[in-house]
């Protein structure tokens, strides 16, 4: 992608919307449940991605992993605009905590699809940061588990 | 540092998923290039996880394609280097190339303004030429006419006397 970047055969919103629309579309669509909010919060993160492209070429990690961090990002100011949760409206990431215990699915559901950060939980839950790095760890190692 | 204990902390998926602290994150990039263990746990993470969501992935709505395209046409800095992409697109049959002979070449467009601009020219410079020589043959005659007047003068003041 990189050298067809450079050697401009094809534009990079078309190649980058090609390779991965459909799969960051149903990234969204685990964060917000209705379909029509997530083809115009697609359309955002398309037109505000593809500009930055440089940045996920400098970065550790593969363009589409780039691609899902920063998504994430712009999914959630979103939400935070619009007051609204992140919902659980496909199953997507949760289909691999399928055997988790709820706690466990609620504290990645928390940190993950709304935002929030491990103090946070810590404090409305009435656990300590140790314990919720603990459940997060768990349910880390289980979705590389049930994705390997 | 034990390395395996640091990856069975979850920070490699945390990261791939954005979900570690600026801290974390700082942490991790700094012991990256030290570690290929670390970068080969981060690059199979990443290639799983790019494997579910090709197996997961739903086309999105007709039209987001096009709002898309407009979009990211509508800023400056796009716009731009949208438009020399563009023109590079158009002329794309053109290849860069060296040239080392001494010669300038021009587009045939200058071959036409270039037999107008000579056939002008030449034109400007014989009608300069002709009224040169009007102006010359003007003179001598304006020169002789003023030696008969000077002359008649001459012969009627003398008859006077």
């Amino acid at each position: 992608m990189r050298r067809e970047l450079h050697t401009g055969d094809r534009s990079v919103a078309e190649m980058l919307y090609t390779r991965y629309s459909g799969m960051l579309f149903s990234y969204i669509l685990q964060f917000v449940p209705d379909e029509k909010e997530a083809a115009t919060l697609l359309v955002d993160i398309f037109s505000r991605l593809t500009p930055k492209l440089q940045n996920g070429f400098d970065s550790h990690l593969s363009v589409y992993c780039w691609l899902q961090v920063e998504s994430r990002k712009i999914i959630l100011e979103h939400l935070h605009e619009t007051t609204k949760e992140g919902g659980q409206t496909r199953t997507y990431y949760f289909s691999l905590l399928e055997d988790a215990p709820p706690e466990h699915q609620w504290v990645f559901r928390e940190l993950f699809l709304n935002g929030r950060k491990k103090e946070e939980l810590a404090a409305c839950s009435g656990k300590d940061l140790a314990y919720i790095s603990k459940i997060l760890r768990e349910c880390l190692v289980m979705i590389r588990k049930n994705l390997g | 540092m034990n390395i395996e204990l640091y990856m069975q902390s979850g920070i490699v998926e945390s990261y791939a998923l954005g979900l570690a602290t600026p801290e974390e994150v700082d942490e991790f990039e700094q012991l990256l290039p030290h570690f290929p263990e670390l970068k080969e746990a981060l690059s199979d993470f990443e290639y799983h996880l790019e494997l579910f969501s090709i197996d997961h992935e739903i086309p999105p709505p007709p039209g987001v394609r096009v709002k898309i395209e407009e979009r990211i046409r509508e800023m400056p800095d796009v716009r731009r280097a949208y438009r020399r992409g563009y023109y590079r697109r158009q002329h794309a049959e053109y290849v860069r190339a060296e040239v080392t002979d001494p010669y300038i070449r021009v587009h045939k467009v200058w071959r036409t303004w270039f037999i107008i601009f000579c056939i002008v020219s030449k034109i400007f410079l014989g009608l300069a030429i002709y009224y040169f020589v009007e102006y010359r043959h003007a003179q001598g005659e304006v020169l002789q006419l003023q030696r008969q007047l000077d002359k008649t003068q001459g012969a009627s003041g003398g008859a006077g006397k």
